[in-house]
């Protein structure tokens, strides 16, 4: 049967956006919603989102990846093209045990980009092969 | 958590669901199991189930009424009763323990979801919701089958099944409306604000807010929207430093404060102020610019740097300004409540403490917008009458007025350099000429060595009589004085209106006060008289330019008889031959003091040829000077004495 959660939570994204532009009312009902598809990564990504934590990187080529600055101070890596994050959460949570759609980083990459929150870097391909193959090298 | 952002928002929000949700739980299990009110209830009958992460996602069919009606027989899936996709969250499906052809009772708030290219609706926020057992056969099945753990199947996501924000355009160019990560300085367009609207966490409209989250991460994205109550400059600390330009003398008030910031009185929705200190400003840059383009409008603060909280003990002359716009002229927001409701002003007491803030270097972070209207907080100054300023009961009360500066002058502190010294301005309006009464008519205004002027005004004030705006002067201890924060304006800036009549216009010539017993030092006056006496020792005369009247002409040093202004450029063929005397008169409007008096602009042809005289030391007739009238003069008081009663003036040409 196809699956149903990764509809609902592309709605909810969708009138998050929309909810943005208009009016205080609109941004506050969501939440609720937000609350209840993502369960406990609802709050971490809000609090990334608050604090401007995800970095758009674009290259000449028009790759992109996204980076959020973690709560601990860490960097990490979230794909644009599927949904894959270099934190330890999503390993366990999502791959392992299935158990959310999107780890903390992800969400607020899709939060920040609905709310225009997302700040933008323009690197060279060299720098983003560099970003995207960075976890080898951190833990080598 | 980033305080005052969405997390903490639901945070809170969560956390009063969930009390919520187990207040009701607790109600179901002693209450009757059957709730009478109905309202909002969605009845539903489970057909299948599996789980995606977390949620619970039961495909169901929507019951019209109650099924306790209905045998077990019925409970057959009939086409037009609707389907429903109802999803729960973990906990809830953990109390439940639902299974297929269970019947839930679903109370609100649920939340419906529509989505594109389907038929059967999401239900979502099901926390609230309760299994209704349907006969005595369901409860049985019931226990057998309670302690065997149900399988459900797990639908594994793939991990490239992503989100699309939008139908139709671009992903990459909706998301332009980032903003840019600075590398270099940049400057806000005004226009910038209304097109990429801020994210909502980081406009807000507390200084305090703001200030208290200093320091934590992503502080610096924090945006207040203030409204820009007074724009005006300060000294800035790196200090004086004063030059001759070529060979010109210095002008005495050229260059005067050359180093000064731009610096905003801001006050937030709360009533709170703020002062925010800018970039240096040039001489060059007229601070009436940005007081007639910014006070009263809006404008976003973004990445400021605490310099300093400053209490009204300490910065009298600031919160001297902050009492003037206090109360607020429109309710303002209480903070602890909630946005839009109880604004109040009645008896707030005004601020005690204010905050400086400072820009990061390099970047400007003051966003205004200039195409509004003006903001309801913001007060304009109150303008008045001299006449009505001097009756002021009160010290430190910042004033502002329209005046016409009658007479300049210089502060003589030789140890202080010229740009650096007081100036004394003498100055009436209608207010004072038009009455008979014991004010006086000329007043005299002292602007401090830390009021900055603009370069445009003192040219302006050098050259002839001006009208100026003097706002937010001081008043305090019977003088007016111009202090940090202190604005001289020449043009009338359309805000600044007087009540009643329009005080600046003076009809008929300007009238001073006679010299009597009142006269104090420091003060402009009239006087006439008889000549009783000359002061021989101070006879003097000097050349002057025929073109611009420069008294400081310089000797050529190649020829010795040729004479050079500084202020022309040029050699004078034929200077003018000024001369000075003192003279002691009998006046009769102050009949007990001996008055001495430089004169040197009006004089009478006796006093000239006697001058002359002296300066050749030729023998002279007192007689010929004794006796005659001098007056009416324009004057100066430099002294007042009373032991011995003398007042030593000089005579002075008005602007």
């Amino acid at each position: 049967m196809d699956s149903t959660l990764p509809a609902v939570a592309e709605e909810l994204l969708k009138e998050i956006k929309k909810a943005f532009q208009e009016t205080s009312h609109g941004r506050a009902t969501f939440s609720f919603r937000l609350k209840f598809i993502f369960g406990p990564t609802a709050v971490p990504a809000l609090d990334l989102v608050d604090q401007r934590s995800v970095t758009r990187v674009t290259s000449p080529s028009g790759r992109t990846a996204y980076q959020v600055l973690g709560s601990s101070g860490k960097l990490y890596t979230c794909y644009s093209s599927c949904h894959f994050c270099t934190c330890p959460a999503f390993g366990f949570t999502v791959l392992q045990k299935s158990e959310s759609l999107l780890c903390k980083h992800i969400l607020a990459v899709y939060l920040s980009r609905a709310m225009g929150a997302c700040q933008e870097l323009t690197v060279s391909e060299e720098q983003l092969t560099s970003i995207l193959l960075a976890e080898e090298e951190d833990e080598g | 958590l980033f305080r005052g952002g969405l997390a903490e928002r639901l945070c809170r929000l969560q956390n009063r669901e969930r009390s919520a949700i187990s207040f009701w739980r607790h109600q179901c299990i002693s209450d009757a199991k059957t709730h009478s009110d109905k309202s909002g209830v969605l009845i539903v009958k489970i057909l299948e189930m599996f789980e995606e992460c977390t949620i619970q996602v039961a495909i169901c069919q929507q019951l019209e009424q109650s099924p306790a009606t209905l045998s077990s027989e019925d409970a057959v899936i009939s086409a037009e009763e609707p389907i429903l996709k109802v999803l729960f969250a973990r906990e809830t499906a953990a109390h439940l323990k639902s299974r297929p052809q269970d019947v839930i009772h679903i109370y609100p708030p649920w939340q419906k979801l529509l989505l594109k290219n389907e038929d059967v609706p999401v239900i979502m926020n099901t926390y609230f919701s309760q299994k209704v057992l349907l006969s005595e056969h369901s409860e049985s099945r019931e226990k057998t089958n309670g302690l065997t753990k149900m399988l459900i199947r797990k639908n594994i996501i793939s991990l490239a099944q992503t989100f699309r924000l939008d139908d139709l355009n671009d992903e990459s160019c909706q998301e332009s409306s980032g903003n840019q990560v600075a590398c270099a300085p940049q400057i806000h367009n005004n226009r910038d604000l209304k097109e990429h609207p801020l994210a909502w966490s980081a406009v807000n409209d507390s200084l305090l807010e703001m200030v208290e989250s200093q320091g934590a991460v992503g502080w610096r994205e924090v945006q207040v929207r203030v409204v820009i109550q007074r724009a005006y400059c300060l000294p800035a600390k790196e200090g004086y430093r004063s030059h001759i330009q070529g060979n010109k003398p210095l002008c005495p008030m050229s260059n005067r404060g050359m180093f000064r910031r731009l610096c905003l009185l801001v006050q937030d929705a709360y009533g709170m102020f703020s002062e925010v200190q800018l970039q240096s400003l040039s001489s060059a840059d007229n601070i009436e610019q940005y007081c007639r383009r910014w006070e009263g409008k809006f404008s976003c603060l973004a990445g400021m740097k605490i310099l300093q909280r400053t209490t009204r003990g300490r910065a009298l002359g600031l919160f001297s300004l902050i009492d003037s716009l206090w109360p607020p002229v429109v309710p303002v927001k209480v903070p602890g409540q909630s946005q839009d409701s109880e604004m109040m002003t009645a008896n707030l007491p005004p601020p005690s403490f204010c905050y400086i803030l400072t820009v990061q270097s390099g970047e400007i972070h003051v966003e205004v917008d200039e195409e509004e209207q003006n903001s309801n907080l913001y007060q304009p100054p109150a303008v008045h009458g001299l006449k009505e300023i001097l009756q002021i009961d009160g010290c430190n009360e910042r004033c502002s007025f329209w005046a016409r500066v009658l007479y300049l002058r210089l502060q003589p502190k030789h140890s202080v350099p010229i740009n650096q010294r007081e100036i004394w301005l003498f100055v009436t309006d209608s207010t004072l000429q038009n009455v008979v009464h014991t004010t006086p008519k000329v007043v005299g205004v002292l602007v401090a060595a830390s009021c900055v002027l603009s370069k445009e005004i003192t040219e302006a004030l050098s050259v002839a009589s001006q009208l100026i705006f003097f706002r937010d002067a001081l008043w305090g201890n019977g003088r007016i004085i111009c202090v940090e924060r202190t604005v001289l304006l020449l043009q009338k800036p359309l805000l600044y209106s007087a009540a009643g009549a329009d005080l600046s216009e003076l009809t008929g010539p300007v009238r001073l006060d006679e010299l009597d017993s009142t006269t104090q030092t420091n003060s402009v006056c009239t006087l006439r008289g008889i000549i009783v006496g000359v002061n021989e020792s101070t006879a003097f005369s000097w050349p002057t330019c025929d073109r611009c009247g420069n008294g400081k002409l310089e000797l050529c040093p190649q020829d010795r008889g040729l004479l050079y202004c500084n202020q022309c450029s040029e050699f004078v063929i034929s200077p003018v031959l000024k001369m000075q005397l003192e003279v002691f008169l009998s006046c009769p409007s102050r009949p007990q003091s001996t008055v001495k008096v430089k004169v040197w602009h009006k004089m009478s042809f006796g006093l000239f040829v006697l001058i002359n005289m002296l300066l050749s030391l030729q023998s002279y007739e007192m007689q010929s000077v004794l006796g005659k009238e001098v007056g009416l003069l324009n004057c100066y008081v430099h002294s007042v004495t009373s032991h011995p009663n003398c007042v030593g003036l000089e005579e002075i040409v008005l602007l």
